[in-house]
């Protein structure tokens, strides 16, 4: 297993929003987290990736404790994984190259023209051959998420966070993105943990998936997208799968 | 012949002892043998990549041997024509300083025309808010007026009082040449009421609202949230600048007030350390200062006001988008009214000696 969440307990302050959770990520998969807006998925991912510490609990990544991880250990576990944040989070002052390289001139000592051959060579494998001298703000939504994939898969790691790919993106767009993700699983065996709830996109992508739940503040599903969709007994697990809305949404009028 | 590993860190030794070797040496044929090699990362497959384009041996015939199916493909997705479709940043193209002048000239008039805009539209909307109280966002001027004013006491009393003291100190020295130490309570009364209270008030007014509503209406910019005011048939002007214009207009002149009398405060404790007492130093200041003088610190107030209040709000409808658009904008206010206060202050002490108010 390549990372193991064990009885994590996550919130803010007094507030607990998922209660001892556990799962495991196996090496190449492409894991989903799933669920409503608002119930944990991405404090969850970000707990996972050290940025929101835990309530209780412990996340192991290649077989080290990422929650109790301090210094240079936690320095050495942050390089097994890349991130992406649901805007891109690229930094606006820079290129993309820069913004993919920034990594490789921080954290290695590669001569100048392999870097630059690393980065470009990323983003032509995103699809972004071209777009290397261009600043952020010129590049689509979707070409900056990609853009965030080069960037995060710059320094060869095995895991690839990835918060809300498809968000806010054309069905289209979205589409290549899955396409780019599903690619990079099956052709460098990168393992991806998504967060997501675009089910079109989870169909087409994902090996397994995990669904929590606010009420529950666990998880209430696991198991592969098309095994929840038709087998699913939880009734929320079933209408979230079959997009079938709640009642007390309806408008009635007066 | 390459073995073993080709990571980011074994490429480091691998580019050093191939840059020893090959760097000016005559090859005319490379062949690179890499079937020893074990694992290939990003930075492993840049360099069999550099090699392979000749960049190291310029005008060999280079060719990448024994590499693993698996390598192969990944090894073929960047080819040297991906390379050379790469033109790195157009390096910034110098401008002859007439094309130069140019753009400054139309960003200065662009400038010009956006302040005039402002201006109108503060005039279009001012007065009608204010005639009208179910126009006018009072719960807005409250919140306002209570950052801007309230929350800025202790920093005002703060600077106030210490202008006090300084002023106090640095004039006792002097005037106690020419024994006339009792005259540091008319320095500082006259000069705090004139000039300093309004000026300082208005420094302090201009770093913490002028960035604040800059910032505040530039990032309700980039989040469109002024496109939904507009949608919805709002005017940002009656929804955001005229309420921070009317806190600006009331709170300038309070502060004020508060802080010539901080400053008055610090001065005569001062002179109560000199041995003056508290009557005699009442005295004076009360003699030093005429009506006229207040009213002029209080027509400065006014005006710093409403500079500070809509050179913040002009600053923040100017953003612009991007990361940095924000904090562009703050910026722009601080400098903007800290310059625009000089001005007026400057205006203001000519047109008075003139009319020897």
């Amino acid at each position: 297993m390549v990372i193991s969440v064990k009885d994590l307990s996550i919130g803010y302050g007094d507030r607990v929003i998922l209660e001892k959770v556990n799962f495991q990520v196996r090496r190449g998969e492409v894991f989903v987290i799933l669920g409503e807006s608002g119930c944990g998925k991405s404090t969850l991912m970000k707990t996972m990736i050290g940025l929101n510490p835990p309530q209780s609990g412990e996340v192991w990544i290649e077989g080290s404790n990422l929650v109790a991880a301090v210094g240079d250990e936690r320095l050495r576990l942050l390089r097994k994984f890349g991130v992406m944040y649901q805007s891109g989070a690229l930094f606006g002052s820079m290129t993309v190259l820069e913004n993919v390289r920034l990594p490789l001139d921080e954290f290695t000592d590669l001569p100048k023209p392999l870097k630059e051959l690393v980065s470009l060579s990323k983003l032509k494998l995103v699809g972004l051959g071209g777009a290397g001298s261009k600043m952020p703000s010129e590049l689509s939504g979707g070409m900056q998420k990609r853009a965030a994939i080069a960037r995060a898969m710059v320094m060869d790691p095995g895991i690839l966070f990835l918060d809300e790919p498809s968000a806010g993106l054309d069905p289209i767009t979205s589409a290549g993105l899955d396409l780019l993700i599903s690619g990079l699983s099956h052709h460098f065996g990168i393992t991806f943990v998504i967060v997501s709830h675009e089910l079109a996109s989870i169909y087409a992508i994902a090996d397994r998936i995990i669904m929590v739940d606010c009420s529950a503040k666990g998880i209430i599903a696991e198991g592969k997208p098309a095994e929840l969709r038709d087998r699913a007994t939880d009734p929320w697990v079933h209408r979230f799968f079959n997009r079938e809305a709640d009642a007390s949404h309806s408008v009635q009028p007066t | 012949m390459l073995r073993g590993r080709l990571s980011a860190r074994s490429v480091v030794d691998c580019w050093n002892t191939l840059e020893q070797k090959l760097r000016g040496a005559r090859v005319k044929t490379l062949e690179v043998d890499v079937s020893g090699v074990d694992f290939c990362g990003g930075a492993g497959f840049a360099l069999l990549r550099y090699l392979n384009m000749g960049k190291m041996t310029p005008g060999a015939k280079v060719s990448i041997v024994g590499l693993a199916t698996g390598f192969q493909t990944i090894f073929e997705g960047f080819t040297s024509k991906d390379y050379d479709a790469f033109h790195p940043l157009d390096q910034a193209k110098s401008h002859p300083l007439i094309e130069e002048a140019g753009h400054a000239t139309r960003q200065l008039i662009g400038d010009v025309r956006d302040q005039v805009d402002f201006l109108g539209g503060v005039a279009a909307n001012l007065p009608p808010s204010l005639f009208n109280p179910k126009r006018m966002r009072w719960p807005e001027v409250r919140h306002v007026f209570e950052l801007a004013g309230a929350n800025a006491v202790p920093i005002v009393s703060l600077v106030s009082l210490l202008l006090g003291f300084i002023i106090a100190f640095e004039s006792a020295q002097r005037l106690a040449e020419f024994g006339a130490q009792i005259y540091v309570a008319n320095t500082i009364t006259v000069v705090m009421v004139r000039e300093m209270g309004p000026l300082m008030t208005a420094i302090l007014l201009a770093g913490r609202s002028a960035s604040a509503f800059a910032a505040e209406i530039g990032t309700m910019k980039v989040n469109e949230e002024l496109n939904a005011l507009e949608t919805l048939g709002l005017s940002p002007f009656r929804f955001l600048v005229v309420p921070r214009i009317v806190a600006g207009i009331l709170v300038a002149p309070l502060l004020t007030c508060y802080s010539i009398l901080m400053g008055v405060v610090g001065g005569a404790l001062v002179m109560l350390g000199l041995g003056f007492s508290l009557e005699l130093i009442l005295h004076q200041m009360a003699l030093s200062v005429r009506l006229g003088d207040l009213a002029v610190g209080m027509e400065k107030s006014l005006v710093f006001g409403v500079i500070v209040a809509g050179v913040g709000c002009w600053r923040g409808l100017q953003t612009e988008q991007g990361p940095s658009a924000v904090g562009l904008s703050t910026t722009r206010a601080v400098v903007t009214s800290l310059l625009l206060i000089i001005v007026a202050d400057a205006c203001f002490s000519t047109i008075s000696y003139f009319l020897k108010a």
